[in-house]
């Protein structure tokens, strides 16, 4: 089960704000990662705003500039007395926030072993590599880990569904903050603080919808202290089976041999045979895509995507 | 949104089987077109009883040959003007008129602009491939600049028309483009098109692989196709991008949609007010 409330805070985060001037290691090392366009600069933005508001020095360093590629995203935000270098070295992670379930997956060996903090968004976004099997019911090579298998194995790990959350106050969009108000728990900042530091990044429209998504995020936690709150978010599994079989109809009498179907099938499953008529030459990568089918001048291709109970018939 | 239909649609249920295979080339794009225009009619529930294709001379113009409806070819240039008549007499009817570059915008380039003008009900396919393919490769109103073709040996130096956008200044209720590679996206347009109440103009970039692409270099009808699309610029994307990418590059998509008044609707109007008046 989870450890109780005294562990949120941070091992090297005291609680009393008389820090001593010492060496680097007296920041405390917040890592946010997601994906392009999921707010994950506005997030430590917000943070690095309010650690320096509160008189902290803070660094900030990130790898941005993804949004459109659906890239991968991470900002690194280190605050304390007196903070060295703007990067946080593996392992030394207080608390990874994640807005996206395989990007937290992915940046999990940065947590300080024990004691960091993991609060992850199950939110899956698929990049289109884990999808290329095109085959319809071929697996995808997205993490298949799910929550309850990954927070078994961190000291404290929260897995929330903050997209969801977000989505129910209608604006999919502040799924980023509802993350803010769960990592807001963690830290000794005045939840008027945050709010107040939320406000000034929300567009003005969306102040309200973002205050309340920045509370219920807060609760969320809160409330996962004291009970078990449901997690568990089964991983993605495709079909197993594809969900119809595919039989192209070839007509050799009105194939005119122009090879559009060769050339532009994304599959290369089909060739000219001897005959320079249009065949199927590797069926079992065909995914039924019906390219061949459309731009067939000649008519000549017909896909037929065959339900499987109608072939055992 | 636009294959929900690709399943049970079968093109052979629309073309008059004891016809094909047609006399286009190998990788002519007009089969395509004439696919995405079929698929508009499934699309649609047109009634093949109720639907009329009009066309022309050239190889756009036999196209309406292969199409199981009722279909009317037409002498040069005219099936415009053919088409106004057919649907001020028969409002019931669903006109659409399939034609070339060639076809419509010279010999016809009267016809297309004052149909546009009027605003009647029709829907008018032209299938523009730059080049009199069927009559042995001559120079079209639609030829790009420097492009060779029989009549222009040195490479074209006459400016070539933009159809779409010659249609929307004659006044046409609904003016779109696309290319033959996008083929839902072009039956999306061309259903669009049968289904506005004006006058509908859509052009559609074709390929003539053995005789443009042959004579000007332009490798088979799957690379010209792939040319086409890189030479194209989807309209919708003009107001999300802000610096608009291939700026010279051809809109395409819907390019003009205005509600004019249709041109039959006033005039049986103004029919049976006459009507009433004089009895």
């Amino acid at each position: 089960m989870r450890d109780p409330v005294t562990t949120v805070r941070p091992a090297a985060w005291p609680k009393t704000p008389a820090l001593k001037v010492g060496p680097a290691d007296d920041a405390c090392n917040v890592l946010i990662v997601g994906v392009g366009g999921q707010g994950v600069i506005m997030v430590s933005k917000v943070l690095a705003l309010l650690a320096q508001s509160q008189g902290f020095e803070v660094k900030q360093s990130e790898v941005h500039g993804m949004a459109k590629r659906g890239g991968s995203v991470f900002s690194h935000v280190r605050f304390g007395k007196r903070v060295w270098s703007p990067t946080i070295p593996k392992g030394d992670v207080d608390i990874l926030v994640a807005l996206e379930w395989a990007e937290g997956l992915r940046w999990l060996p940065f947590l300080k072993a024990g004691s960091g903090i993991f609060i992850c968004d199950t939110k899956r976004i698929v990049p289109p590599f884990a999808c290329l099997n095109r085959k319809p019911g071929a697996p995808m090579r997205y993490s298949k880990e799910t929550p309850a298998e990954v927070v078994a194995h961190v000291g404290e790990a929260y897995a929330i569904d903050a997209t969801d959350m977000a989505e129910q106050l209608g604006n999919e969009r502040a799924a980023n903050v509802v993350l803010l108000g769960a990592l807001s728990t963690a830290l000794d900042f005045s939840s008027t603080d945050w709010e107040r530091t939320v406000a000034e990044f929300v567009p003005k429209k969306t102040i309200p919808v973002n205050l309340e998504a920045f509370r219920r995020g807060r609760g969320w936690i809160e409330d996962a202290r004291t009970s078990t709150p449901a997690v568990d978010v089964p991983a993605p599994t495709p079909a197993t089976a594809a969900p119809y079989r595919i039989r192209l109809d070839i007509n050799p009498a009105w194939c005119k041999s122009c090879d559009i179907c060769v050339k532009m099938c994304p599959e290369r499953c089909l060739i000219l045979n001897a005959e320079r008529i249009a065949e199927l030459a590797a069926p079992d990568k065909c995914t039924g895509c019906r390219l061949c089918e459309w731009l067939c001048p000649d008519f000549a291709i017909r896909v037929n995507l065959d339900a499987p109970e109608a072939l055992a018939r | 949104m636009y294959i929900e239909t690709a399943a049970d649609f079968d093109v052979t249920d629309y073309l008059r089987k004891e016809m094909m295979p047609h006399f286009l080339c190998p990788g002519c794009g007009h089969g395509i077109a004439l696919r995405a225009l079929l698929w508009a009619i499934h699309d649609l529930g047109l009634d093949r009883d109720k639907l009329a294709v009009v066309s022309g001379i050239g190889c756009a113009g036999r196209l309406s040959a292969y199409i199981d409806a009722n279909t009317f070819h037409v002498t040069h240039g005219r099936p415009l003007a053919y088409a106004t008549g057919l649907a001020l007499a028969r409002p019931d009817l669903h006109v659409v008129v399939i034609t070339g570059d060639g076809d419509c915008l010279a010999i016809g380039g009267n016809h297309l602009i004052h149909a546009c003008r009027r605003n009647l009900k029709l829907t008018c396919l032209m299938l523009n491939n730059e080049v009199y393919g069927m009559t042995g490769g001559q120079v079209s109103p639609t030829t790009s600049e420097t492009r060779l073709t029989t009549t222009t040996p040195l490479g074209n130096q006459e400016p070539h028309f933009d159809a779409c956008a010659l249609a929307t200044a004659a006044g046409a209720g609904f003016v779109g483009r696309e290319v033959t590679h996008h083929v839902p996206k072009l039956k999306e347009l061309i259903k669009a098109g049968l289904e506005h109440p004006g006058f509908a103009f859509v052009e559609v970039l074709s390929d003539c692989t053995e005789i443009f692409g042959r004579k000007n270099d332009m490798g088979s009808s799957s690379d010209m196709m792939m040319r086409q699309k890189s030479e194209i610029r989807p309209s919708a994307y003009l107001d999300t991008v802000d610096t608009p990418f291939r700026s010279n590059a051809l809109p395409t998509g819907v390019l003009t949609r205005n509600d004019r008044p249709e041109y039959g609707a006033a005039y049986r109007q103004a029919a049976s007010a006459r009507a009433g008046t004089s009895s």
